[in-house]
């Protein structure tokens, strides 16, 4: 790092063996799940809100950005350093540090892992519903900066709808509370808006979720299709009928060919798409849930439907769909993930064109996503040794995007802008919405040392000439 | 006040139209504020207009919805325009396939509920008034009421908005899509913003299909004790009701007409429950049995009963003859403590002679405490034993991480107790968020927490 002393003073804030600056180790946090790298100055790792304040002192003290970093999942650069500086490892911040049952409240580090959360409250018999299909690798912090949603949104809702408290590290070092165990705090609500903020308004070091009881029931079904546009059908249809699903999740054939060539979850190779329902709640109905979504299914031209029969069929059916990513992943050496959401309604049509995208560029595009949410993956094939083929890629996912927009959608449901999507942000928002949304970033992160560089690049430098 | 209301009241009526402008503002008065002029924009393009000729003469605005919490927050500041959204009424879109619907900010909410129930659909927010509850004051003020425990409050309902900012520009954050992380969540920003950041001109929410089946099972009970444990019982089983209300007996005696219960004194445990026959069967008879098993006595009320039933609870605070030294007060606090809380309430308005009306969203950590000063005190008098019993609640309920905050109270008692209590650590940054956005400090001044 050039600031060496800035190096120093880190030393005496976390220790010696917290600070890593040597070429090597920085090589392993110049990458996210996305496909920019750029290397970092120093990496910190962090224990507690105080060292984080600290560290933040002492950066903004020498005008250095920094990048908190979770589990490095994210799918859209956002814990690359672009314009360099600190980043700070939350890995280490992963207590659970309380579970109040009778408020429906748990206080939780940032760096736990969204599963080690689920596993900490499933033997109180408790749940905290957000479920990223990344939940094994991605952390709390990540998923609160991100906003991520999950197979069990279409029910439940996002990040979003699950947090409502968080402590938070400013970038000039001060520490503040957002929210906190008890509803409607007086204000406006910050914690509401920090999150998917994509680290770029602070870094938060403790989160309040909101817990449920486990349900008391659960059914999983696979409804198999040779055609996806039935199935896509299909899931407005279970919608329209009144229905609410905790799941409508939907694969299409070369996702299952990947899976099934990883994983082995006994998916049939020879249909188009399936589609993973679920519903859950109190056990009364359940039975008569499954039955009328089965024929709903057949009605709308299912060729067959199967039933989970025990936990051990439901865990693998979702083996599979969690492990889509990185099945395709064997397939290909690398992939972009397109994150468009649309009005359910548009969900046929929308496949249909993201196809034509596929042939127009002479590009293969597995298909698996949140079909309940309406919230696409195109996920497009590629090599990245290969220029010529990334560059059509590139313009392969702005046209998808430009779709999305098109059908009164928007182009990122739970991934985020990051790095990746800020030369699509003006199909979405006008200039003024653009400006709106940089006073808040500017009322938050007055130095622009949080996370710089991502979401709005030209206007922020345009503001920040001003 | 700007230089010259003359000067601007003409810019205001050659945009809006001498019809919809008027000097006569005792009708819009804030906290006994009267503003010179009540402005009634009829579209969001004339808000816009409206809003940067009260910026450009500096004149101090309030937006108005339905007018049924502008009794909420600090007297303002200064009050010059009052901007009304009546006219601004109308469904931009409803797409009910996708279950969405776009109206303009001064739709009410019930006619906005009658709309979509044409199509078997509805919004889960269920705040008392209803039908002059408009949306965009639903939004600004984040009002909800006991479907909360189930459903969550505005901020999880509300997918896009357009807002017009303190300078008369125009904005839209979200979209109509159910999931959206383009950008920052610029409607949280909005939401629970009580019209200091700008006007909010449009609002897009989801809905949920209908349910099939609805009841509400009431508990009586003639002890608190046996009150709160039921409810205890009720929110560690599976059971999954919509609504969860705890009524002392003096809101118990308000609701006697409709709810009919056996005998006065009781406190009242309501639940509501939504969803197929065989769920609400299920939850109805576990519940009834939870309340006879403590010598309750349980009621249950079915369908169209049990939405009667619903209306005179979401709206029994209301049901009180009106009275201008009455206090309400809104205490936050953590689940679990919600019943101590409506307890608490009770004891400290009787040790200090206070009549008390106290109800809670038990199941969501809210209570409401409507005081009021028997007739036998001096006014004097009456103040300070209001005053002691708020800031002794407040004292409270801020001491287990909560609130407490005023809804309606006589200006004079305003002055002496803070609408919204003590600013905490996250104030600097708010304070910053609205100089950006309002750098003149025109929009609602003073009327926010810490006088923001
Ligand atoms: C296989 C796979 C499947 C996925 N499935 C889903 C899915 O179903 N739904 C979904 O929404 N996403 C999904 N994702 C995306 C990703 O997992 C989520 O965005 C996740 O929340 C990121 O968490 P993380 O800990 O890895 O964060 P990181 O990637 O480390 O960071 C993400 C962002 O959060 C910021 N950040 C991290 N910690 C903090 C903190 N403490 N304070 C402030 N900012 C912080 C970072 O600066 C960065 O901008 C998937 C990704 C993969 C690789
Ligand atoms: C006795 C009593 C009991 C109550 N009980 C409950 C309860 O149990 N639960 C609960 O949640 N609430 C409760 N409330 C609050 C009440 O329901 C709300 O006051 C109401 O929902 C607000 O809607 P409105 O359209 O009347 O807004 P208004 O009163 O017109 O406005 C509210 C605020 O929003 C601003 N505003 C209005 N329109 C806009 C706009 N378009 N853009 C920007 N700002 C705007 C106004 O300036 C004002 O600050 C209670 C109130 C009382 C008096």
């Amino acid at each position: 790092m050039s600031n060496k002393v800035l190096v120093q003073e880190l030393r005496r804030v976390v220790g010696e063996a917290n600070v890593i600056d040597s070429d090597v180790h920085l090589q392993l946090y110049q990458y996210d799940a996305y496909l920019e790298e750029r290397r970092p100055d120093a990496v910190v790792f962090v224990h507690s809100t105080e060292e984080v304040s600290r560290v933040l002192k002492l950066c903004h003290a020498h005008g250095v950005p920094s990048v908190p970093r979770g589990g490095g999942t994210n799918l859209s650069g956002g814990t690359i350093p672009f314009k360099g500086g600190v980043v700070l490892e939350m890995i280490r911040m992963n207590r659970l540090l309380e579970v109040d049952k009778g408020s429906l409240r748990a206080r939780v580090q940032p760096g736990m892992f969204n599963l080690e959360l689920g596993q900490a409250l499933a033997p109180l018999g408790y749940q905290y519903l957000p479920d990223p299909a990344s939940q094994k690798a991605a952390t709390l912090g990540g998923n609160v900066a991100e906003n991520s949603g999950g197979p069990h949104c279409f029910k439940y809702g996002v990040t979003t709808n699950h947090v409502v408290g968080l402590t938070v590290v400013l970038s000039d070092g001060e520490v503040v509370e957002l929210g906190g165990m008890a509803p409607d705090t007086p204000g406006y609500d910050l914690t509401g808006v920090f999150v998917g903020s994509e680290g770029t308004f602070g870094v938060c070091t403790e989160v309040v979720v909101r817990i449920v009881r486990q349900a008391e029931g659960v059914k999983t079904m696979l409804a198999i299709y040779d055609s996806i546009e039935k199935g896509s059908e299909t899931v407005s249809a279970i919608v329209a009928a009144g229905m609410v699903p905790a799941t409508l999740e939907m694969m299409d054939q070369l996702v299952i060919h990947a899976v099934e060539k990883s994983l082995a979850c006994g998916l049939p190779l020879d249909c188009a798409t399936v589609l993973i329902i679920e519903v859950d709640g109190l056990k009364d109905d359940l039975e008569e849930q499954t039955e009328a979504i089965v024929r709903l299914c057949m009605e709308h031209g299912a060729r067959e439907v199967r039933v989970a029969k025990d936990e051990a069929e439901r865990a693998l059916l979702w083996a599979g769909r969690r492990g889509a990513f990185g099945a395709v992943a064997r397939i290909t050496p690398s992939y972009l993930v397109c994150d468009g959401t649309v009005p359910r309604t548009t969900l046929p049509l929308v496949l249909k064109k993201v196809a034509e995208v596929g042939e127009k560029y002479d590009l293969k595009i597995p298909n698996v996503f949140h079909a309940g949410d309406g919230n696409l993956h195109p996920l497009i094939l590629f090599d990245w040794r290969d220029a010529e083929q990334k560059a059509r890629v590139m313009k392969a996912g702005m046209e998808i995007l430009e779709l999305c927009v098109q059908l009164g959608g928007t182009i990122s449901g739970e991934h985020g802008v990051g790095l990746e999507k800020m030369d699509a942000m003006h199909l979405i928002l006008s200039a003024e919405d653009i400006q709106a949304q940089l006073k808040v970033k500017r009322a938050f992160d007055p130095a622009d040392l949080a996370n710089p560089g991502k979401i709005f690049p030209a206007a922020q430098e345009v503001s920040h000439a001003q | 006040m700007p230089s010259d209301v003359a000067v601007l009241r003409e810019r205001l009526a050659a945009l809006v139209g001498g019809d919809n402008l008027t000097a006569d503002g005792a009708a819009y008065a804030v906290d006994g504020m009267v503003p010179a002029l009540v402005v009634r924009p009829g579209t969001q393009h004339e808000v816009s207009e409206v809003v940067a000729a009260c910026a450009e003469a500096r004149a101090a605005l309030v937006p108005w919805g339905g007018g049924t919490a502008m009794a909420m927050g600090n007297p303002p500041r200064r009050l010059d325009v009052v901007v009304s959204l009546e006219r601004l009424d109308r469904v931009v879109e409803f797409d009910p396939d996708n279950l969405c619907i776009t109206v303009e900010a001064g739709m009410p909410l019930g006619r906005l509920q009658a709309l979509v129930a044409e199509r078997q659909e509805r919004l889960p927010l269920d705040p008392p008034d209803a039908d002059r509850v408009t949306m965009g004051g639903l939004v600004a003020a984040n009002q909800s009421g006991p479907c909360r425990l189930l459903h969550g409050t505005a901020r999880d309902w509300v997918l896009g908005l357009r807002v017009v900012l303190p300078d008369g520009t125009r904005i839209h954050c979200g979209g109509r899509v159910i999931k959206n992380v383009s950008g920052y969540d610029m409607n949280k920003l909005f939401i629970q913003s009580f019209g200091t950041l700008g006007i909010i001109t449009e609002v897009t929410v989801k809905l949920l299909p209908m349910p099939v089946c609805r009841a509400t099972v009431l508990g009586a009970f003639t002890g608190f004790t046996e009150a709160a444990v039921v409810l205890a019982e009720v929110q560690a089983s599976f059971l999954l009701p919509e609504a969860l209300e705890l009524l002392d007996p003096a809101a118990a005696d308000l609701l006697q007409p409709v709810l009919g219960l056996d005998s006065r004194g009781t406190f009242a445990l309501v639940a509501g429950f939504s969803g197929s026959q065989s769920t609400v069967d299920r939850q109805v008879r576990d519940l009834e049995a939870m309340v006879a098993s403590l010598g309750g006595h349980a009621k249950t009320f079915r369908e169209a009963e049990s939405d009667e039933a619903w209306t005179a609870i979401t709206n029994v605070q209301g049901g009180a003859a009106p009275d201008p030294r009455r206090v309400v007060c809104q205490l936050a606090v953590p689940i679990a403590r919600t019943a101590d809380m409506l307890a608490l309430a009770r004891t400290r308005a009787a040790a200090q002679g206070l009549a008390a009306t106290v109800t809670a969203h038990a199941g969501s950590g809210l209570v409401y405490a409507a005081l009021l000063p028997g007739d036998d005190l001096t006014e004097a008098g009456a103040l300070a034993g209001l005053a002691a019993v708020t800031e002794a609640l407040r004292e409270e309920a801020v001491g287990v991480g909560g609130s407490l905050v005023l809804l309606q109270a006589p200006p004079r008692f305003k002055a002496r107790v803070e609408a919204w209590g003590k600013p905490g650590s996250s104030f600097a940054t708010m304070r910053r968020i609205k100089t950006e956005f309002d750098p003149q400090d025109l929009c609602s001044p003073g009327r926010f927490l810490g006088g923001m």
